[in-house]
């Protein structure tokens, strides 16, 4: 009798256990299914750099960057480098080619649709649809 | 005639004892996500101890609630750790250790989906439906974690409770 009922009693054990298993790909399922994708940035820029040969590579990203050094960051391709600053970074390398002011004035000047950007690249705001320019240019006296 | 009190004096240090296991059961391994032992012991308690559960849990929970703050996740605590003991005492018969550790692993994966019933008031039944799909990873966890830690406890706490039970009443 009593090996009767741990009988009985281990059936509903394993039926508890394959319902859990059952459940817990049940909700991997909803999970996969309705959880929100990463989804794509909601802010589309471009990204343009004229070299010190002229040669101009753009770049079209979609971010929720807030600034453009974020953005800068997540555009595949794109490389710079610079000196950290109370104002934040201050470009000197981009895509391989430094500016050195020191040697011949050299430096990246930045624009936000062609216009002179008054703000460095981690306060400078990103909005959608604008296109930054970042160019190679030699200040001349 | 002297009337007989609901609960006893051995009742009362037996509910301290409950509240205090549990209280530092809970604490010991929050550093884990979602790895807990106040489901297995309150199982167990209510298996062992019956309706002295009932008195221990409001206690456990006001005490998360002085340590933690009295946030939102402190009202899930009000009904989601009574309702165990509730489901656990419907089941009482169950022997199996399969079944307890399916139990155990069924209520971690549906702890999310409890916890949600706030927000369905709160913001609404799709923004609580994605709050609850948000953490299924840390349900199945959660329920993983519920039935493995019980098929490897549920035995020496019963041999230790048992033992307690018998020299206790």
């Amino acid at each position: 009798m009593a090996q009767k009922q741990t009988g009985k009693s281990g059936k509903k054990g394993l039926i508890a256990v394959l319902i859990l298993v059952a459940l817990i790909a049940l909700f991997a399922v909803i999970y996969t299914v309705m959880s929100p994708s990463a989804s794509e940035g909601s802010k589309a820029l471009t990204i343009e750099v004229i070299d010190n040969e002229g040669v101009i590579t753009s770049y079209s990203i979609k971010t929720d960057a807030e600034y453009l050094r974020q953005a800068m960051d997540e555009t595949e391709g794109l490389t710079y480098d610079g000196t950290e600053s109370d104002y934040g970074m201050y470009v000197e390398t981009v895509n391989g080619v430094t500016a050195d002011y020191n040697t011949d004035g050299a430096y990246w000047a930045f624009y936000v649709d062609g216009e002179y950007c008054n703000y460095g690249i981690d306060s400078q705001p990103v909005n959608d649809g604008e296109v930054y320019t970042i160019e190679y240019t030699v200040y001349s006296y | 005639m002297k009337k007989k009190s609901v609960i006893s004096v051995k009742d009362i240090a037996l509910i301290g004892m409950m509240t205090a296991t549990i209280e530092v059961a809970k604490d010991t391994l929050a550093f884990l996500p979602n790895v807990e032992l106040v489901t297995l012991l309150i199982v167990l308690y209510t298996l062992f101890f019956g309706k002295r559960i009932f008195f221990a849990i409001p206690v456990f929970v006001f005490l998360q609630g002085l340590l933690y703050g009295f946030g939102i996740w402190w009202f899930m605590y009000l009904y989601v750790w009574p309702l165990l003991a509730l489901l656990t005492f419907l089941f009482r018969n169950q022997t199996s250790l399969l079944f307890w550790s399916a139990f155990c692993g069924l209520y971690g994966l549906f702890f999310g989906a409890l916890c949600s019933l706030p927000y369905i008031i709160l913001s609404g039944p799709t923004a609580a439906l994605a709050w609850w799909v948000a953490g299924i990873p840390f349900d199945i966890i959660h329920g993983i974690s519920n039935a493995v830690l019980c098929l490897v406890l549920y035995k020496p706490l019963q041999l230790a409770l048992r033992k307690l039970r018998n020299a206790w009443f």
